[in-house]
Parts: C-alpha cells; sequence; structure tokens
C-alpha cells in the first residue's frame, strides 16, 4: 500500500483476544500492517502494542477514533520520527566463506553489528537500529547472499 | 450462600433492572433456564433466536431501557447474528447472552460449539466470555454499562455451561477491571459550542439534521426547544423522525433517497446545518460530493468516529447532545428570517400539491387511516421495502419512541418479531406492525409466539406478490427486466394466520374502512392482508449515485 509510514503505539489491557480486536481494525479499513510488536509493559496488566502502517494522510485519524473506541484500548499515540527514537532488531543468516570475509567484516566495523553466531562458514549477523540503519545493512549485504533474514519490527518510544 | 453462575446472572440482571428476557434455549443454557423457574424475570419463548434478537431490540427502542436476548450455543448463537448488527447499526442498547460449551471443550470444535465472540466482533461495542463463575457479576455490570453508555450498542456475554452450572459463595465473587481508558474523547469544549452558536446565529439559511441519537440521547426536549427558540426548520434522518413532534410547522421531513423532496431540496439550499446524532449515513446524503455545497456544517455526535465519518465537518463537537444543547439554548438568539422561512414555505407547498399523500399512493391513504383508527398511544413498527417507506413518510409520530424501523441495516422479517418487543415493553400502549410480504415471511413463524403469548399485536401484511421495494428499482434503473423478485399469491395468508390461532382478514388497499375497523375494535392480535397493486411504488426517489437534487417521480426516460 502507498503513503507514508505511520508508527502507532497503542497500550492495551493485557488479555487474550485483544490483539484480535486491535489488528481486526486495521483489516476493516483495509490498511496492511507492516510491522507489529506486542509485549508487556512495566505494569503486567498492560501491553504495549507498536506497529507500523503505510497509508495515507486521514489513515490515523479514522484508525485512532476507531482504536480509542475498542474497551480494551486504553490510549493510542502516532509515534513522529522526529518525536521519538525507534529500534529494530535484524538477525542476518549469511555465508562467509574466505572471499567474503572481508566485506563481512567490513559491514560489521561500519555497521556496529555483530556476529552472534557462527558454524563453519555460516554466520548470524545481530543489527540494531533504526529503519534507515537496518536498510542500509541490508543492502549492503544484500549482493553477498543472504540466507535467512528475520526481524523484530519496530519498537519505539 | 452457595448460588450457581446462572443464578448470579439471573440476580445481576434482576438488579440492573430486568423484567423481560426474549430467548430460546438449548443444552447450554439449561442451568439458566432452571433457574428462571425461580426468578421473578419473565422470559419470552421465541420460535427462533433471529427473532429474539428483534423483539430485544424493539423492546428497548420503545422502553429506552437494555434489551435482553439468550440463545444456546453454535446455532442458537449464529440464529442471533442478524439480529445483532441491526441493533448495532441503529445504536440499540442491547445484551446477548449465548450459551456455550463448558470451558474445557472451547477450541475442540465441540457439538454446538461456535466462536461466536470472533463472528460478532465487528457488530458488538464489546463482547466478554465468562471463564469464571466469580467474575460472573461484575462482567455483566460492566456489560449493561457499556450497552446504554456513550453510543448505545449490543454487548454480547458467552457464559460456557460449566461456568453457569458452578457453584460460588458469595464472597467468592470478585471483581473484573473495569476498563482502564484515560478519556473517552470527551472534553467540554465550550469554544466549540460558542462557535456553533455565533455560525447558527449568523447564518441566513440554517437547518438543524435530527439523527437517531437525539432520540437516543433523550434530548427530544432541548431539541424541540431550539427548534422553536431560533425558529429554525428541521429535517430528520429516518432514525430521527419523531424526535421533534411531525407536526411542528418546522418540519420538513426526512432526507435522502426515498426522504422528502422539500427537505432534501431546503438542506442543499442552506448556508449552515447543524446535525445532531447522524453519521450521515449514505441513505441520507446520497452523492456525498454534491451534498449541501453551500452550508458550514457543524456536527454533535457522542460517538467520535461519526465525527467526519462520511461528511467533511467544519465545527464538530463530541458530547452528549442534551448537554450540548442544554448550553447552546442560551447563546442561540431569536432571529427572524421571514426571506427564508417564506422561501421554505412556497416551495414546501408547491411540492406537496403534486404529489398526493406524501408519493406513497393507496398505501399512504391506508396507514393514515389506520393511525386514524387506532388510539393516540399507538407504536408503528415498520419492516423494510415499501412498506417502511410508505410508513415512515406516512405514520405522523406523535408520542415519544412511537416509530420503530431498521434503518441502518434494513432487516427485512424485523418488524414481526420487533412488534413482540415494543408491545411487552409498553402493554398500555398499541402497536401495529407494517410489513411487506416478503419481510412477514422472513420470520413468520413468530405468529406462533404471538398466539402462545396472546400479545395483542396488530399485524398488517401489504401484499403485492413481489418484492415491491426491488421491482420498482428493476422496473426503473433496469430497463423493467424484472428478475427473481416475484413472490406470487399463492399463499392463502388468512388461512395461515388463522392456523396460527390468530384472527385475520384480508381487504384490498382501495376498500380498507371494514378491515381498519375491525383491526382496531379486536381485543386481541389481528392480521390485517392488504392487497396492494405491484406497480404502487414510492416517488419521489433519487436514483443511485446521484444527489440529493435529483429526485424523480416516474421512470426516467
Amino acid at each position: 500500500m502507498n503513503g507514508e509510514k505511520h508508527i502507532i503505539s497503542i497500550l492495551v489491557s493485557n488479555k487474550p483476544g485483544v490483539l484480535s480486536r486491535v489488528s481486526g481494525v486495521f483489516g476493516r479499513l483495509g490498511y496492511n500492517i507492516k510491522s507489529l510488536c506486542v509485549a508487556e509493559t512495566a505494569d503486567p496488566e498492560i501491553s504495549r502494542i507498536t506497529l507500523v502502517s503505510r497509508a495515507n494522510f486521514d489513515f490515523t485519524e479514522k484508525t485512532k477514533k476507531q482504536l480509542d473506541k475498542l474497551v480494551d484500548v486504553i490510549e493510542v499515540t502516532e509515534l513522529m520520527s522526529s518525536e521519538s527514537i525507534e529500534r529494530e532488531l535484524v538477525l542476518i543468516g549469511i555465508n562467509m566463506d574466505e572471499e567474503q570475509k572481508p566485506e563481512i567484516t567490513r559491514a560489521i566495523d561500519m555497521f556496529g553489528c555483530s556476529i552472534i553466531f557462527m558454524k563453519s562458514n555460516y554466520c548470524i549477523l545481530e543489527v540494531v537500529g533504526d529503519k534507515d540503519k537496518t536498510e542500509t545493512v541490508i543492502n549492503y549485504l544484500k549482493p553477498l547472499g543472504i540466507k535467512e533474514i528475520n526481524r523484530t519490527g519496530i519498537i519505539a518510544l | 450462600m452457595e448460588k450457581t453462575g446462572a443464578e448470579i446472572l439471573l440476580q445481576t440482571l434482576e438488579e440492573e433492572g430486568v423484567e423481560i428476557i426474549f430467548g430460546y434455549p438449548g443444552a447450554n443454557t439449561l442451568p439458566v433456564n432452571d433457574g428462571l423457574l425461580t426468578n421473578p424475570i419473565r422470559h419470552y419463548l421465541m420460535r427462533h433466536e433471529q427473532a429474539a434478537a428483534h423483539a430485544a431490540d424493539g423492546y428497548a427502542r420503545v422502553t429506552g431501557k437494555v434489551g435482553v436476548c439468550l440463545s444456546t450455543s453454535g446455532p442458537g448463537a449464529t440464529n442471533l447474528v442478524t439480529g445483532i448488527a441491526t441493533a448495532f447499526m441503529d445504536s440499540t442498547p442491547l445484551i446477548a447472552l449465548t450459551g456455550q460449551v463448558p470451558t474445557s471443550f472451547l477450541g475442540s470444535d465441540a457439538f454446538q460449539e461456535t466462536d461466536v465472540i470472533g463472528i460478532t466482533m465487528p457488530i458488538t461495542k464489546h463482547s466478554f466470555l465468562v471463564r469464571n463463575e466469580k467474575d460472573m457479576r461484575s462482567t455483566i455490570k460492566q456489560a449493561f454499562e457499556l450497552a446504554k453508555s456513550g453510543r448505545p450498542g449490543p454487548v454480547l456475554v458467552d457464559l460456557p455451561k460449566d461456568v453457569l452450572a458452578a457453584k460460588c459463595r458469595d464472597r467468592e465473587e470478585r471483581d473484573i477491571r473495569p476498563p482502564m481508558k484515560q478519556n473517552n474523547g470527551i472534553k467540554k469544549d465550550h469554544e466549540q459550542l460558542e462557535k456553533i452558536a455565533m455560525a447558527l446565529n449568523r447564518a441566513e439559511r440554517p437547518v438543524i439534521i435530527i439523527g437517531g441519537g437525539v432520540k437516543l440521547g433523550n434530548a427530544c426536549i432541548e431539541m424541540t426547544e431550539l427548534v422553536e427558540k431560533g425558529q429554525i426548520p428541521f429535517v430528520s434522518t429516518m432514525m430521527g423522525i419523531g424526535s421533534v413532534h411531525t407536526s411542528n410547522g418546522y418540519n420538513l421531513g426526512f432526507i435522502g433517497t426515498h426522504g422528502f423532496e422539500a427537505a432534501n431540496r431546503i438542506t442543499h439550499q442552506s448556508d449552515f446545518i447543524l446535525a445532531a446524532g447522524t453519521r450521515f449515513s449514505d441513505r441520507s446524503t446520497s452523492d456525498v460530493d454534491e451534498f449541501a455545497p453551500l452550508a458550514t456544517i457543524a456536527q454533535i455526535d457522542i460517538d467520535p468516529t461519526s465525527i467526519g465519518k462520511n461528511i467533511k465537518t467544519d465545527i464538530p463537537l463530541i458530547g452528549e447532545i442534551r448537554e450540548i444543547l442544554t448550553n447552546l439554548l442560551p447563546l442561540v438568539k431569536k432571529k427572524s428570517r421571514t426571506a427564508w422561512l417564506n422561501r421554505i414555505h412556497t416551495e414546501k407547498q408547491n411540492l406537496e400539491r403534486e404529489i398526493p399523500f406524501n408519493g406513497c399512493g393507496q398505501p399512504g391513504r391506508f396507514i393514515g387511516m389506520v393511525q386514524e383508527a387506532m388510539p393516540e398511544a399507538t407504536t408503528a413498527v415498520t419492516d423494510v421495502g415499501l412498506n417502511q417507506i410508505w410508513t415512515v413518510r406516512s405514520w405522523k409520530t406523535r408520542i415519544p419512541r412511537g416509530l420503530v424501523t431498521s434503518g441502518g441495516l434494513g432487516t427485512m422479517g424485523f418488524s414481526l418479531p420487533a412488534a413482540i418487543g415494543a408491545k411487552t415493553g409498553t402493554p398500555d400502549r398499541e402497536v401495529v406492525a407494517f410489513a411487506g410480504d416478503g419481510g412477514f415471511y422472513m420470520n413468520i413463524q413468530e405468529l406462533a409466539t404471538i398466539n402462545y403469548y396472546k400479545i395483542p399485536v396488530k399485524i398488517v401484511v401489504f401484499n403485492n406478490g413481489h418484492l415491491g421495494m426491488l421491482r420498482q428499482m428493476q422496473d426503473l434503473f433496469y430497463g423493467s427486466r424484472f428478475s427473481n423478485i416475484e413472490l406470487g399469491n399463492g399463499v392463502d395468508m388468512v388461512a395461515v394466520a388463522r392456523g396460527f390461532g390468530i384472527s385475520a382478514d384480508r381487504i384490498s388497499v382501495e376498500k380498507p374502512e371494514a378491515g381498519i375497523e375491525q383491526m382496531s375494535k379486536t381485543d386481541g392480535p389481528y392480521l390485517l392482508e392488504v392487497m396492494v397493486d405491484p406497480e404502487d411504488y414510492v416517488f419521489p426517489i433519487i436514483p443511485p449515485g446521484r444527489s440529493n437534487m435529483e429526485m424523480i417521480y416516474g421512470k426516467p426516460e
């Protein structure tokens, strides 16, 4: 879906079925969720859902109102990139044979990623950063043949 | 003292003021049915769960209280769905209680198991699964609070059988956590209120649009005062009809596809609109781009999602309509807008001259005659289709909550069960259900309920052997290619009614006098089959996709 990226942070009751109510709002309005992260907050009765969706400008207004209407939703805020800190953790599985070693080592130095697993010529890199950084690392490593990739989705405060 | 979950449930319902439940039992509700033997709450055994939901809906609409329906799990629960959706679209406070398989069977595709909470999520305000009898009381209390508060609506409570049967001591009962909302979106906004007052006072050609929310928010009196103090002409949506007395001199009728042309034309020409308790549904606005192009629009609603949902509003204000109107009243100036009122008067007269019986022809005349024959305290309940438009155009709503219709969802089959709910909710009023043959067939089994409980409702079935409104659309917009809309006249409806033990007669719409008299003087339930020409349509009408200014009076050339 085209449109701007929006990061929405939603505080909800930590109860079964709440996530499906929240995601249902996005589905009904026809918005795709790009990434989603749910975890307990410091108060175990409250969870924070952080999700990223792309949409046109009236998106936040409409979804916010609909989300606010859900009984289990406590607070909805859109996090503006300029006013919040965002992080994502990405695990990248990649082959590291002799030829590629220098490139990968350079990436590790340049971007401050770390190797968290290694077996013969396969390694898993851990990248932590905002969207720009993780995208840059992924693009840099792509030509070297990324085998697997998994990402947590953005969390932000 | 030890009580079962079902006993706690019934006790809590009693505490919430419930006197009547409409339901249909099943294996998983048996603990509740057992408890009803020793509880003063009356249970009406309907003949279909959908009818139970509509009856509870009708009950709530006429009483202003929360309606309660009860079904078993699985098919019982799925049968409620149409009724719940109907209540949701028209913001009826409703509690749907559904039996459920025991908790240990949940998710196992057990006999008569269905995930009714999942199914009804988009058509309820909220839903609860009671997993422990200790939570029963607080859950039910919260469900009622949610159903009534803010913009009312249906709340579903799913009740596993083992929870209903389990015993629990008083002191073991616990509170479930209330919603942790920071705020409900409502903040007192005096500045916005003053803006509305200023715009209204300044306006040369103001119109008020009254939605269903005025009735739901018990703001009818305040609205009448506003209309009269400011001398402001008003229109309503279909759901708003009757909020201010239909015969009020400032009334222009209802707007929209099937509305009054004067109401549509005047709204279109207005320079200021105060919309109260309406979401500007497509049936009211038609083509939104062409809707009231010159008007500044102020919108008052308790539901933030209704603001600007379909129409961009210039001065939105979220809050309780009654409170807002009370605060608005002293700010509104008496202003004579002679030019505007004269223009409206002329336009209205010209239009009225052209169409007898409000464009409803013989059926319109008939409905007027029925109303004259019945006492003033009579509630009209409509079905959906031509019968609905005929009734809402012709019936003069003279008593509060005196017109019940499925406006938002347009549910055929609504009238008969809703009339049962209306009559049981207000036994000292008469209730007339107006249905077409199509909608009547959809819940015809409720004649058995009416007979069993001797519920004295009057039933008018307009029989044209067709799905009349669709016939009109096919005639007008599909080049008279009639397809799948003929029901035929092979059924002897009077014999059917008599078979159900209900007195009945058949009359033609042209000569209704004797039939109406017989119906009005019969004490018990009565069914009047009214033979109508399939070409008796309703005019004017707005063709699909056109604006409110493009009403037509006959077949397009």
